[in-house]
């Protein structure tokens, strides 16, 4: 198992919900469920961007409370559905991360960057565009772009592909199954009626606040 | 050139009186619902100034220096109330981060300024270190409260951003270091803009205080120039310990945002 949480419960005051999923390597998880059952604050609870009302998070089986939380959320790394894009180019973007300190020992690639902004039918033009001023598609483009360079091993990805058209939908899917062929590594999504070509495992997590009480695990299938 | 003090008489102070109908009678006129406060304030500022005075005269006769550190201690109390005020979700530990901060820069520039530049006979002289020590306070507590006020604004209005440099694995300081950078530009920028243009648009109260009694007028400039200096220096030094104190507590021990950030403002 590269990646699994047990039992996690939101914290007080949200639609409750009680969730287990074991992943390994390649596996992406789809987190399923209707508006305001909890998708989102169970992705960010496992980011460490919001506090779990109880429950265990393990990767690489070590248990969340022995890893620090800021390196947990460099190697977990949660793209929210409406990513943040900063003052600035599109480049200028796709480096910011690597001014920090936590990533001072990784090198921002241009090439590869270009390279999977041309795989997701981005053309060489947005290098040089102001983030700002591009559509909810190019940006949503962009952020899986910035993040697949972070080279997390656990991508929190909500609702990737609400923002793009069919085929940029299969250009993603394409660029995702291959960044997880690598080994590795695993993705937790968002996501509502999408077939996932390109990806070989899917498992699958259905968040019902009408079954309250029910414990909820994660299933996983091969995709065909 | 030294004149005295030209006396306001029981009398004349009364007539002041004539002033405070014009406010009330634009208020009254225009329906703006401010007469209640008006008068309560009228009220208040005879009374608090009265009290002032005769409690200023008797610290001063006594010139203790236990008595000094005592009010100067209270008076950055007060301020430190008054500075977080106007932050929601306000915990008391932050009134103790701005009390601390402004009692640390207001004692150390205060002493800078009394002790090596006025250098007055004693050097406890209650005369010159309450009056120095409440002008720096009152300009430290309105760059606190500025840059406090507007580090939580823009947390709220950049959680997006912050959240996001987090999920790169951003320190809580790395995310909010841009929001800090604006919120001590906006705690000190006043001061800044009033340094360009003192003199020129308006005589500054202290230095009008020493021409109204009586004083040279290039004596009082050389006193407002510490003043000037003085108060930017402490504005920097107290929003620079404020906001480096405060922002850890937008964050929890997880060094994520806070809830109350990321909701809207009640």
């Amino acid at each position: 198992m590269l990646f699994g949480f047990t039992d996690i419960i939101p914290p007080l005051g949200q639609a409750p919900f009680e969730v287990s999923a074991a992943l390994n390597e390649g596996d992406v998880l789809v987190v399923r469920g209707p508006s305001g059952a909890g998708k989102t604050t169970l992705l960010r609870i496992l980011a460490r961007l919001t506090s779990a009302g109880s429950g265990e998070v393990f990767l690489q089986g070590k248990n969340w409370r022995d890893i620090p939380a800021t390196g947990w959320r460099s190697a977990v790394h949660y793209m929210s559905q409406r990513p943040a894009l900063f003052d600035g180019t599109a480049a200028a973007n796709l480096s910011k991360p690597f001014e920090l300190r936590a990533l001072s020992s990784k090198k921002f690639d241009s090439d590869r960057a270009k390279a999977l902004l041309e795989e997701l039918l981005l053309g060489p033009n947005i290098w040089n565009n102001d983030a700002r001023t591009l559509s909810g598609g190019e940006a949503a483009r962009l952020a899986f772009v910035r993040a697949l360079l972070l080279e997390p091993k656990v991508l929190l990805l909500d609702e990737p592909t609400a923002a793009l058209d069919g085929k940029a939908r299969d250009a993603f899917y394409r660029v995702l199954g291959r960044w997880l062929e690598a080994g590795g590594r695993t993705a937790v999504l968002v996501s509502h009626a999408d077939d996932y070509t390109g990806i070989e495992r899917v498992c699958y997590l259905d968040i019902n606040p009408e079954r309250v009480g029910n414990k909820d695990a994660a299933i996983c299938n091969t995709n065909l | 050139m030294q004149q005295s003090v030209i006396p306001i008489s029981n009398f004349q102070l009364a007539l002041t009186v004539l002033l405070v109908m014009f406010t009330g009678g634009i208020s009254y006129l225009l329906k703006l619902g401010l007469l209640k406060n008006l008068l309560w304030g009228t009220v208040r500022t005879f009374v608090q100034l009265t009290l002032v005075g005769y409690a200023l005269t008797y610290i001063f006769y006594i010139n203790n220096i236990w008595l000094v550190i005592a009010v100067v201690t209270l008076m950055c109390y007060v301020a430190a109330r008054t500075a977080v005020k106007r932050i929601p979700d306000v915990d008391s530990n932050l009134t103790l981060l701005a009390f601390f901060s402004l009692l640390s820069s207001t004692y150390l520039v205060g002493a800078i300024v009394t002790e090596l530049i006025i250098a007055p006979k004693p050097w406890y002289s209650a005369r010159i270190i309450i009056p120095i020590f409440g002008m720096i306070l009152g300009n430290s507590m309105n760059g606190i409260a500025l840059a406090l006020d507007r580090l939580y604004g823009e947390a709220r209005s950049r959680a997006a951003e912050i959240e996001a440099l987090l999920s790169f694995g951003a320190t809580p300081w790395e995310a909010v270091r841009s929001s800090v950078q604006i919120s001590l530009r906006s705690g000190m920028l006043p001061t800044i803009n009033s340094m360009m243009v003192v003199g020129l648009v308006s005589l500054p109260g202290m230095m009008t205080g020493q021409i109204l009694g009586g004083a040279d007028p290039r004596e009082a400039v050389r006193y407002q120039i510490v003043v000037q200096l003085m108060v930017a220096a402490t504005v920097a030094i107290g929003s620079l310990i404020m906001v480096g104190l405060s922002y850890k507590k937008l964050f929890n021990k997880d060094g994520a945002l806070q809830p109350f950030v990321l909701q809207s403002q009640k």
